[in-house]
């Protein structure tokens, strides 16, 4: 079957398999940051933003994104600039192996798109969805804190 | 993880084309809509899914007074809809909050929850004490209670197009209770129970219990036990005990018939003084 997506801005055109999830097309067409992790929507290692909202890639079926766009970790920083939500990660030490970082990010994205204001009650469900096994949570929740002060402020 | 069996999927324009190629296959064919338990659980055999997209049944809407939730509203668009928390003060919403995260929110469909009606399903038992109804099609447009439509063993299912909630009676109050460690578990069982408060007595009283192993039902006994009392201590001790012996309690891995017992006991106590003390109210 024949898919039209916009990833990261661009266009695509793909031929995928009925049974594809968005998962196995954005891996196989190269976008690396979308990580393989349970394949049964537990981890949150490949989230991605589907027309806005974080999800998860492994539960979504390709065709499911027909005409849809989609943001993978690849697309989130602008002229050469990381994302402030990527900034924070790395200024509050919440990345180790890095694994769990893009969905992490994508969902924090995800939720100050829609709550530029969260609580920490906001920001733990929102990152609820995604496992770290190496650092804990307490360090992505600061640099989510950071992260919505500091585009608060650029507004 | 890809679904290797499915061979097609059908972008269905219409109610009727979708039902009619639904109903020629019956066996090899599912409806498609957010579609995440169809890649964790598709089943044995079927080959064709049929995508309810276009079928332009994704909306929150009024329709005289009842709220309608469009099929292919996704958990969150339920949970984040004015007009929903409106129409069960908030009731619905925090139930939804505590289902799986953000991530399957945002994909699983409101009509996906009450079709597959899995045993531990916290949708069905919160859409069953607030007296939900569905729209569908088989063949011709019709509403069914959704505590009727669950007992039915068609095939196929008829096409739901939505779930509709009747506007709250004044005096309604409705609360949740489930046994899970976090929303992402399974619940061992899960509760609701609504009743309207007339002058400090009980009507339409409501209790559904889910995960008992079976999906979520309605407990009759315990309903009558309830109706036309007060919320006292020894009546919500009587009612838990009613419920707790009423309920099909079966041992499975996750927990024995004589525990669910007890859980169902504590789930409907806790729901009453809820109900006794708070307006609509969803506790996990």
């Amino acid at each position: 079957m024949r898919i039209h997506v916009t990833v990261n801005g661009t266009g695509r055109t793909w031929e995928v398999a009925p049974g594809d999830t968005l998962l196995d097309v954005l891996r196989r067409e190269g976008f690396a940051g979308v990580k393989k992790g349970c394949g049964t929507g537990d981890c949150g290692a490949c989230t991605v933003l589907l027309n806005g909202r974080a999800v998860n890639a492994c539960l979504v079926l390709a065709v499911k994104a027909e005409g849809g766009a989609v943001v993978t970790i690849e697309g989130i920083a602008q002229g050469g600039r990381l994302h402030p939500v990527q900034e924070a990660f790395l200024e509050a030490g919440a990345v180790q192996c890095g694994y769990c970082t893009p969905g992490m990010v994508l969902s924090a994205v995800s939720l100050l798109s829609h709550n530029p204001d969260p609580s920490e009650a906001e920001i733990r469900e929102a990152i609820s969805g995604n496992l770290c096994r190496c650092t804990g949570y307490v360090k992505q929740i600061a640099a989510v804190e950071r992260a919505a002060a500091r585009m608060r402020e650029s507004r | 993880m890809a679904v290797h069996q499915v061979e097609s999927i059908v972008r269905s324009t219409s109610i009727e084309e979708a039902w009619d190629r639904r109903r020629r296959e019956p066996h090899a064919s599912r409806f498609l809509a957010g579609g995440v338990d169809l890649v964790l659980y598709a089943p044995p055999g079927v080959t064709t899914l049929i995508d309810l997209s276009g079928l332009g049944i994704d909306s929150v809407r009024r329709d005289g007074n009842d709220t309608v939730i469009g099929a292919m509203a996704t958990l969150t668009d339920v949970l984040e809809s004015p007009l929903v928390g409106k129409a069960t003060d908030g009731f619905l919403p925090r139930v939804l909050q505590g289902i799986a995260s953000p991530l399957q929110r945002n994909v699983a469909t409101i009509g996906g929850a009450v079709v597959r009606a899995h045993p531990w399903s916290d949708v069905v038992p919160a859409l069953l004490v607030l007296g939900a109804r569905l729209d569908v099609f088989d063949g011709e447009e019709r509403t069914v209670d959704l505590a009727d439509a669950r007992g039915r063993s068609e095939e196929p299912f008829p096409l739901v197009l939505a779930v509709r909630i009747p506007a709250a009676q004044k005096g309604v109050r409705a609360a949740f209770e489930k046994f899970s460690r976090t929303g992402f578990d399974v619940a061992t069982l899960n509760c609701a129970c609504s009743a309207r408060m007339e002058r400090g007595v009980c009507r339409d009283a409501r209790i559904a219990i889910g995960g008992t192993p079976s999906v979520a039902q309605r407990l009759p006994r315990a309903e009558e036990a309830l109706a036309g009392k007060s919320l006292t201590a020894s009546v919500m001790a009587a009612v838990a005990q009613v419920a707790a012996l009423e309920i099909d309690a079966r041992d499975d891995r996750r927990a024995t018939a004589v525990y669910r017992r007890r859980l169902a006991g504590v789930g409907v106590r806790r729901c009453l003084e809820s109900l006794a003390g708070l307006g609509m109210e969803a506790k996990e």
